[in-house]
């Protein structure tokens, strides 16, 4: 039997994101030898970037791959766990907290109760950090104007000091150019640094102390159970060699970025001292807790997260 | 999910290709029947979703109903929207065309040529069309028709003017192409500049060309010395409207505000000139916003109907479709480009300028980067097809734009027909553009 | 108009009148309803601009941006957005191509508004259908308690789920307009 779907990015076509996605419905047509098409759309063709999830669990669309903070506006849990602000400080630790840690069986029934089954994680990596002002540590963040996007983490800027800005990601560039905001929660660095947001903005920090995203692959449920188990599993074990193919891709292209960024006389890297990034995780821990007390999930999630961390010796 | 909706039909049948020319006849044969066009594109799209998928489908035109209306950057249009009707409900906007007379008067068509400055002024405050073409139909339109310029010239002028908005920086069309493409938004800006405001100086050559050759479509030139007492009366009325212009110029590139707040920067600056002319009323400010809510319920509820339209033809499997039309068409960049050109001229015609990204960007841009074309002077290029696709019968968003505050005697008819030859013009500054990608200094 | 130059008054009574114009009398009491309660929304439009102009006076001057500002703004922009279409309805000021539609005998443009609006009727019940699916979506959680879907951001305000909401009335509202078109279309028909 043949299956065909359709799946909805959260990244635009031409983004490196996109292109590591697309390389997953590759191999997911290769392995089955033909037999599973998955059609992937970018970002916006079908619904917009934050209704896929209702479209999805609707039957519209058959999956997505999406960054999970977007369903922080259905259940804060979402927000706290693909986005608990200056937890990981490397892409393998937020991996092995969601395959070994607890993190998948947590999305497995946040996803489950909206009619989604989560089939794998993956990320694009440590987020850089934009900023036009020189950034040392969370002392320098006072009165910085900082661009933030939905979830927890404008809390934990406020909370460090900063004034979060709320403006869409189409707004960004034109807005950190001219200096409407001095930094902004943007994208991984070599993106940033494409996109031209290092040269308007010659500051910034990386690796980045903020953010890094779980992007979920995620499928209707109905639609899940009725594949065959070597299907089921053929795509679990794909997802983790595409998740394994845009982290080292993507810290490549990071790596000459920087390169090209370092070469720009322009441009000064700035890079936190561990002590500095852990007096932010601290500020954040405290948001995290808030947060938890929001929905009976994000509790759980705190607590699994938690005690993941506590267990590794990161908190 | 609800069979009693299912309607037993299977537009499936068709395949994409003979969906796609059902979906535009269906489209025109709607439009001509005298039905509102955003249920026209509405229902087009609830046909197909409900043809196509079932009923399952139709939620995918309300979430877009939702997605398009909460969009941030689009508060700029009733910003927008609401600045022209109070500039027209107050003296400010007469006194400035009085103002402007005072240096074209001399010149035949001088008042047509400065609304094309005019127009490259508002497409340096905003990045949406929507709001500078009711703003220039609000305001340019009726003073162009007061001093007798010719009804066709004067539509036209404003259109394409006011088209201009995404022309220029900042242009909301640049940064999704670069978003998508993953290009420098800077360097697309910068590159857009002057082919921007070349195709401003190739509508103010045509201006001029035929103020010269057809004399009757512009106002005689008044040789008479105006005395220099009504001259200083006249260039009163310039200093209020330059006034706002320098506000809002001044809160983005000063980095003071965002493009989108800049607009309601816009609307202070109007409201305190009103102010500070003594026209000020509650009832100035009432009917202004009364109108505003009239004129966007138009605007916004076409920008909805293209919306819905665009998620269902790519749930058809648009993309494919549009790929499969250019995989080997030629190995010569030239054909494929020129190829590139006709579909987004032919996509233009139907669909709005968001469409069209979401439909040819994933399609094109791996193509022209593995031609090893620049991509930033392909996304200048992609924006002057944009400037077509507002003018281009029968979907031409320009045209419906002065339509909603156009006089009632102004039909759709007779905006199409003044637009033809600004679309030449567009036309011409695409082909010079591919002749010359120089132009866009890379 | 450079055939008959009109005066500058009644240029500018022209273009401005589409926006002091009224309900059509066919849209009945609930076209005058509407057009009363579009005072509501229009008003939205000038707070949105108060709300804009405070934020930036806020972060630029005070260096202190609110996190409601924006979204406060984008609501009151939208809610306009979806009631400016019922609105326009009532005055049957959308945009048309009235080409063909121009030249029918009055009869026949008669049958054409009754055909149109009820056309437009059962699309819209379509999309109060599809509307109905959204609103659930974002009122209910999945194990059925009610929770209005937020923003996610650090404000996190219910719009979402209230600008659902109001797009379904607004549905249902065009729907029971359109109705009330159609059938004061065929009253005046018999009339003629
Ligand atoms: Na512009
Ligand atoms: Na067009």
């Amino acid at each position: 039997q043949e299956y065909s779907f359709r799946f909805q990015s959260s990244d635009p076509a031409g983004n490196p994101n996109f292109e590591y996605q697309k390389g997953w419905t590759d191999l997911v047509a290769e392995r089955s030898g033909g037999k599973v098409k998955i059609e992937l759309l970018p970002v916006g063709s079908v619904v917009e970037y934050n209704e896929t999830l209702d479209a999805v669990a609707g039957g519209i669309l058959d999956g997505q791959i999406c960054d999970s903070s977007y369903w922080a506006g259905k259940d804060p849990a979402f927000g706290l766990i693909s986005n608990p602000v200056g937890a990981w400080s490397d892409p393998a630790q937020m991996i092995d907290f969601v395959e070994n840690g607890g993190g998948k069986e947590i999305m497995t029934e946040l996803l489950g109760s909206y009619g989604l089954h989560f089939i794998g994680v993956s990320t694009p990596g440590l987020e850089a950090f934009v900023s036009r002002v020189p950034l040392d540590g969370v002392d320098d963040l006072k009165g910085v104007k900082v661009r933030s996007p939905e979830g927890p983490i404008a809390n934990v800027f406020a909370a460090a000091g900063a004034a979060p800005v709320n403006l869409p990601a189409s707004e960004v560039y034109t807005s950190i150019d001219k200096g409407v905001v001095d930094a902004a929660d943007y994208s991984v660095f070599s993106v940033n640094q494409q996109q031209g947001l290092n040269k308007a903005a010659p500051h910034p920090v990386y690796p980045g102390f903020h953010s890094l995203p779980l992007v979920e692959v995620s499928m209707n449920k109905a639609k899940w159970d009725e594949l065959p188990d070597d299907i089921k599993k053929m795509m679990e074990e794909t997802v983790k060699e595409f998740q394994q193919t845009q982290i080292e891709g993507l810290k490549k292209a990071d790596g000459a970025a920087l390169e090209q960024a370092k070469a720009d006389g322009s441009i000064t890297v700035h890079d936190w001292s561990a002590e500095e990034r852990a007096k932010f995780r601290k500020i954040a821990v405290a948001e995290w807790e808030r947060v938890a007390k929001t929905s009976p999930m994000a509790q759980k999630v705190f607590d699994t997260l938690t005690a993941y961390l506590k267990e590794k010796g990161l908190l | 999910m609800a069979d009693f909706l299912d309607v037993g039909l299977n537009l499936q049948s068709l395949g994409i290709g003979w969906g796609t020319i059902v979906m535009f006849v269906l489209m025109v044969g709607l439009l001509l029947t005298g039905m509102p066009l955003a249920f026209v594109t509405l229902l087009v799209a609830l046909i197909f979703a409900l043809g196509w998928f079932g009923p399952m489908s139709i939620p995918l035109i309300t979430s877009r109903v939702y997605s398009f209306v909460m969009n941030f950057v689009f508060v700029s249009v009733p910003m927008f929207v609401l600045m022209a009707a109070i500039l027209d409900r107050s003296g400010i906007a007469r006194d400035l065309f009085d103002a402007m007379k005072l240096f074209a008067g001399r010149i035949r068509g001088g008042v047509a040529v400065q609304t094309v400055f005019v127009s490259v002024i508002l497409a340096a405050m905003s990045g949406i069309i929507g709001g500078e073409i009711v703003l220039l139909g609000l305001i340019a339109l009726p003073q162009m028709l007061r001093l007798g310029y010719d009804r066709s010239l004067a539509i036209g002028v404003v259109c394409a003017g006011g088209s201009l908005g995404t022309m220029i920086p900042p242009s909301i069309v640049l940064i999704i192409y670069g978003l998508t493409a993953n290009v420098s938004i800077g360097e697309l800006f910068t590159a857009a500049f002057i082919p921007g405001f070349m195709l401003a100086m190739f509508y103010v050559v045509y201006i001029l060309a035929r103020a010269y050759f057809t004399p009757h479509v512009v106002p005689p030139a008044d040789p008479t010395p105006i005395p220099t007492a009504e001259k200083l009366r006249l260039l009163k009325g310039l200093a209020l409207p330059i006034l706002v212009v320098f506000i809002v110029l001044g809160s983005i590139y000063g980095g003071i505000a965002s493009v989108t707040e800049a607009s309601a920067i816009g609307v202070g600056g109007v409201v305190l000139s009103t102010i500070l002319r003594g026209e000020f009323s509650f009832a100035l400010l009432r009917d202004a916003a009364m109108q505003t809510l009239a004129t966007v319920g138009m605007i916004v509820w076409i920008g909805i109907g293209a919306t819905a339209i665009v998620g269902v033809y790519n749930l058809m499997g648009g993309v494919n479709f549009v790929s499969g039309l250019i995989t080997g068409i030629s190995d010569n960049p030239t054909v494929i480009i020129l190829f590139m050109m006709l579909i987004l001229f032919v996509l233009g015609a139907f669909l709005d300028w968001v469409g069209i990204a979401l439909l040819t960007m994933p399609i094109f841009v791996p193509i022209i980067k593995s031609l090893g074309m620049d991509p930033v002077w392909f996304g200048v290029l992609f924006c002057m097809n944009m400037q077509v696709s507002f003018l281009s019968p029968p979907f031409g968003p320009a045209a419906f734009y002065l339509k909603s505050v156009a006089p009632p005697g102004i039909t759709l008819g007779v905006i199409f027909k003044s637009l033809i030859p600004f679309i030449m013009l567009q036309m011409l500054g695409i082909a010079v553009l591919i002749a010359f990608p120089g132009i866009t200094g890379r | 108009m450079s055939d008959h130059p009109r005066t500058r008054e009644e240029i500018d009574l022209a273009a401005t009148s589409e926006g002091i114009g009224a309900p059509v009398p066919e849209s009945g009491l609930m076209g005058r309803i509407v057009d009363k309660a579009g005072y509501i929304f229009a008003a939205g439009i000038v707070v949105a601009a108060l709300i804009l102009l405070t934020e930036v006076f806020l972060r630029y001057v005070l260096n202190s941006p609110t996190i409601w500002a924006h979204e406060t703004t984008v609501f009151l922009c939208g809610s306009a957005f979806v009631f400016g279409g019922l609105y326009c309805t009532c005055r049957d000021s959308h945009i048309r191509v009235v080409l063909i539609y121009d030249h029918l005998s009055p009869h026949a443009r008669r049958i054409a508004d009754i055909v149109i609006s009820l056309v437009c009727a059962l699309a819209s019940g379509f999309f109060a259908y599809a509307a109905y699916h959204m609103v659930t979506r974002a009122v209910f959680t999945p194990s059925g308690e009610i929770r209005l879907e937020t923003t996610g951001s650090a404000w996190s305000a219910p719009t979402p789920a209230l600008i659902k909401i109001f797009i379904f009335i607004t549905m249902v509202l065009l729907v029971l307009q359109f109705l009330i078109l159609a059938f004061n279309y065929a009253r005046s028909g018999q009339r003629d």
